[in-house]
């Protein structure tokens, strides 16, 4: 077949391009991985009808439909309309008539308008688990409209607790919900169940006194999990309302320099997040000098530095009074190749505004 | 409002090293209690712990406790002078009264041989009580044997054989006091005799089985329970098992009812 | 007589009957369930009606607060000592049937059981007036019915919380004084009369059958689902069983307490004597020696009832899905088959 496609116009509009020529893949945002089962009519309708009448879970939790027909899309992306409308707009509040939080045209028959802030993906959180502290998929909804539409790459995991079956470790910016744990003495029985789960599940910072029957914490090294509350049988251990995140930032996987995040903020709360998230379209913007490319955020970071980054995300943020800041990260990465960062100075990446390199 | 679990200080009289881990306290308490009841002994601030009662006298009590525990090695520490907290006595005690005329047979093992120490020597000063008295006792070793006074008393009035479980020694017989209870005159006695077992679970699980074998009515036996007792007035619930309560209806069991106590 | 009051007359009534008495009822803990979001319900005093939960059906049974899970016995200072004091102020607690007929239960071990009373809990039981809250019973964990325990007669009011009123029911004239500037009504109390969930009590019929059961494999399943938490038996609103406990006011070696503390069956240890020995050490031997406790033994002990009240508490409370009333179920069908073997 004769094709003429400007495959990187077509990426943006979240179609990936096959080994088909020709053949495209959508990518349908459903942050938080969580949708009214409703949507999954218009899934099946776009795949019957355009697609190869298959659906793959996407590995960020997007619905993907394989083999769409270049000359297909314009209709597949004017049907799109109503699952972005109800799944972006209703549900998330995102004003798709905006990039990177900047206004900008957008025909609602013509389909998601950038790829590069991806799906925020989440467990399912404490809508069913039982292990979790939080509410996963609404914090997604809220943080969907400050990364979305961007063109400035970013991946966000969202993890319910630090059992971070979602790999907050491994993505741009993880956000693992916790909790803080509140002790009520006069409710415990001693039987020591938190102690020894807290020792096999978790951080072991729980011990039973046996002079007393009482817990002893140590509390600069608990995780905030909340298995001691999920144990105790007398709620003696009960979480308090406020619920915090923990942020994990610059992991990634990859064929250079794969790598698990480290923690930026711990104790963070939902307003700390949402404030802290806000400055990522200026950072990204930053960093590349006002200039959109295909580079994922925890590449910003390296390129800015973890001192910069740092200082301009928490550009004008009030933390919560319980948030700790990372001083400084030290980054551990598989070293497919050694010394990978050692080459001509010339070939050195550079971050920031070109004026400021004078 | 009369308090059941208010203990009361207690002046220590005497202290006697019986073995490294057995010391006997004597201790200034005005109630007399049954053979083989027990009291709770506590400290301020560490604890209680039930501890049978081994000898009374006048205005006395003595127990003999096993250095075991947080409670006990904290008594362990006390002197003459000091003072003990006691409540009691708890329990039901032996049955003296079943004995009365009776051909009387104690087996007991180890520390099992301080909660029927009061009974014997009331048995030893009160010749005629019972009608013969046959005592098989058992330690492990030369090192933990008690009331070696007590022990040549015993020798002297009663049908009386020692054992230790492992060594040879002069006036002990080397193996388990098990042995010993075929050698008991069984047939010359007909119905008339009672026995009293008490001693670590195994050692009473294999004696009933043994006196059973015997030929001994299980009708006739008692023996001692050992079970964590905690408050010792029936509302804890620690040594409960089925609808009896260990510290109310026992430690003492007619050997009908405790082979039926499955934990 | 039955006395209504209004919304804004109940700030009033409140007060007045906070003159005589300490008012507990069930409370709501937001967020402090076992999961996230989930919330708890448990006795505390309260200062006001609007605190009280009164349509639903506490987490915590109302034993705590008769029998706190934690409570000091004896002060100890230097060589001195003293019992722990205790308000004499009557005190009048919000309660469904269920809970109330466990006060009974409880008693014939606390203020009884060898003749001995209980100080502790006999102070308190002499302050308590109970204020009878009608049983929705819209739970299916609820067999009070087959328990026998759906009613009580053991209150000195009945109340209904309804949007815009409180309805009173005086039965005590005591009481009646303190609520008669209310405008007469004709509530009367309504008492369960069905639940969804019905039991047939075990029959054990001697020892032997007993001793049959205990052996029985229906308990080797709970060594593979029990956890052996205990938080059945704390949520059980007749459990009694505690454990006494010294302990050291921090750092200073002088002053301390003697403390009762909630126990259980269920948690290892609960047997353990001087010297480390202990008694039914899998799952399977705690679960039949609870249940066994609860439908036979007790009753063995007692005659009048079982321990139990059917409030279903140790159900929602189970981590791991345990109903007693299906165990019961397969207790039945397990002494079916020893009479069948017979």
């Amino acid at each position: 077949m004769n094709h003429d496609i400007f495959i990187k116009k077509v990426r943006l509009n979240c179609f990936r391009e096959s080994k088909v020529p020709g053949e495209f893949l959508l990518q349908m945002r459903c942050p938080g991985g969580m949708v009214d089962a409703d949507m999954l009519d218009i899934v099946k309708h776009i795949s019957k009808t355009w697609g190869d009448g298959n659906f793959h879970f996407g590995t960020r939790q997007t619905f993907d439909i394989c083999r769409i027909k270049y000359e297909d899309i314009p209709a597949v992306n004017k049907y799109l309309k109503q699952y972005i409308e109800e799944v972006e707009i209703e549900e998330c509040g995102v004003n798709m008539a905006s990039i990177a939080g900047e206004p900008a045209e957008w025909d609602p028959e013509s389909g998601y308008p950038t790829i590069g802030a991806r799906n925020i993906s989440a467990c399912i959180g404490d809508y069913h688990c039982v292990c979790a502290d939080v509410n996963t998929f609404e914090l997604a909804r809220k943080i969907e409209p400050l990364i979305f539409p961007s063109h400035y790459h970013i991946k966000i995991n969202i993890s319910g607790c630090p059992n971070d079956c979602n790999k907050a470790h491994f993505c741009d910016f993880g956000i693992i919900g916790c909790a803080k744990m509140e002790y009520h003495p006069e409710r415990c029985i001693g039987c020591g169940l938190c102690a020894k789960i807290c020792k096999s599940h978790a951080t072991r910072v729980l011990q039973l006194n046996e002079a007393t029957g009482k817990i002893e914490k140590d509390p600069c090294c608990c995780v905030g999990c909340g298995e001691c509350t999920r144990h105790c049988p007398t709620s003696a251990w009960t979480r308090k309302s406020t619920k915090f995140y923990k942020v994990i930032i610059g992991g990634r996987t990859g064929r250079q320099t794969p790598r698990a995040g480290k923690m930026f903020l711990n104790w963070a709360t939902e307003e700390t997040i949402i404030a802290v998230l806000s400055n990522w379209q200026k950072f990204s913007a930053w960093v590349m000098d006002y200039k959109p490319e295909y580079l994922h955020g925890g590449h910003l970071i390296d390129r800015a530095g973890y001192k910069k980054f740092k200082e301009l995300m928490l550009d004008g943020v009030t933390l919560n009074p319980e948030c700790l800041v990372a001083e400084d990260v030290y980054w551990h990465e598989t070293e497919y190749r050694s010394n990978y960062n050692v080459k001509e100075l010339s070939t050195h990446h550079h971050a920031g505004p070109t004026e400021e390199k004078k | 409002m009369f308090n059941p679990i208010q203990p009361k200080p207690c002046k220590i009289l005497s202290v006697k090293h019986e073995t490294e881990l057995e010391y006997t306290f004597r201790v200034e308490y005005d109630i007399k209690p049954d053979h083989g009841q027990f009291l709770q002994l506590s400290i301020p601030m560490i604890g209680e712990a039930p501890i049978s009662v081994s000898e009374q006298g006048d205005g006395w009590l003595e127990f003999t406790i096993r250095n075991v525990g947080k409670v006990t090695s904290c008594i362990f520490e006390k002197k003459a002078g000091d003072v003990l907290f006691l409540r009691g006595p708890y329990g039901n005690g032996w049955p003296t009264e079943e004995l009365k005329g009776k051909n009387v047979v104690v087996i007991a093992g180890g520390t099992g041989v301080s909660p029927v120490r009061s009974l014997l020597n009331y048995l030893y000063k009160t010749p005629g009580y019972a009608k013969s008295v046959n005592v098989i006792a058992g330690f492990k070793n030369e090192q933990s044997i008690l009331f070696k006074n007590d022990l040549e008393n015993w020798k002297k009035s009663f049908n009386a054989t020692f054992c230790l479980d492992n060594e040879e020694k002069e006036g002990f017989r080397k193996g388990m006091v098990t042995t010993v209870i075929k050698e008991l005159p069984l047939k010359d006695w007909g119905e008339d005799y009672a026995v009293i077992v008490v001693g670590p679970p195994v050692m009473m699980k294999f004696v009933g089985l043994e006196l059973l074998k015997c030929g001994f009515d299980e009708k006739k036996i008692w023996m001692s329970f050992e079970r964590k007792m905690s408050c010792a007035v029936g509302k804890c619930g620690h040594c409960r098992i089925d609808e009896v309560y260990v510290c109310l209806d026992g430690p003492v069991f007619p050997y009908t009812t405790a082979k039926n106590l499955v934990d | 007589m039955s006395y209504k009051f209004t919304k804004e007359e109940a700030a009033g009534l409140f007060a007045k009957l906070s003159e005589k008495f300490d008012i507990y009822a069930p409370i709501r803990f937001k967020d402090a369930g076992r999961y996230a979001e989930t919330d708890i319900i448990k006795y505390g005093k309260i200062s006001s009606f609007d605190e009280g939960v009164y349509n639903e059906k506490s987490t915590y049974p109302m034993k705590e607060v008769l029998s706190p899970i934690q409570q000091a016995l004896f002060y100890f200072t230097e060589d001195e000592y003293r019992e722990s004091k205790c308000s004499t102020k009557p005190m009048l607690v919000f309660a469904r049937p269920c809970d109330i007929n466990a006060m009974k239960v409880q008693a014939k071990i606390y203020a009884g059981n060898g003749g001995f009373i209980d100080m502790y809990y006999e102070r308190m039981r002499e302050r308590v007036h109970y204020a009878l809250l009608e049983c929705n019973a819209d739970d299916d964990t609820c067999f009070c019915v087959s328990m026998g325990t759906n009613t009580t007669d053991d209150y000195d009011a009945a109340f209904r919380f309804t949007d815009d009123a409180i309805l009173i029911d005086a039965k005590d004239s005591a009481f009646e004084a303190l609520v008669k500037d209310g405008k007469a009504c004709d509530f009367k109390p309504e008492f369960v009369k069905e639940n969804i969930t019905k039991v047939t009590l075990p029959v054990i019929e001697d020892k032997e059958t007993l001793n049959k059961l205990k052996a029985h494999p229906m308990w080797e399943q709970f060594n593979g689902r029990c956890i052996s938490c205990g938080a059945c038996t704390i949520a059980c609103s007749t459990c009694t069983c505690f454990t006494t406990r010294d302990i050291i006011y921090g750092d200073n070696q002088e002053v301390g307490e003697r403390r009762r503390v909630s126990a259980s069956c269920q948690v290892d240890g609960f047997t353990t004597v001087a010297g480390g020995g202990s008694y039914r050490k899998t799952a399977g031997d705690k679960m039949r020696f609870k249940m066994l406790h609860k439908f036979h033994d007790y009753k063995a002990r007692f005659k009048d009832s079982d321990m139990c009240v059917g409030c279903g508490r140790c159900i929602n409370r189970c981590p791991e899905l345990i109903s007693i009333t299906e165990t019961l179920k397969k207790m039945n069908a397990a002494l079916e088959e020893i009479k069948k073997e017979k």
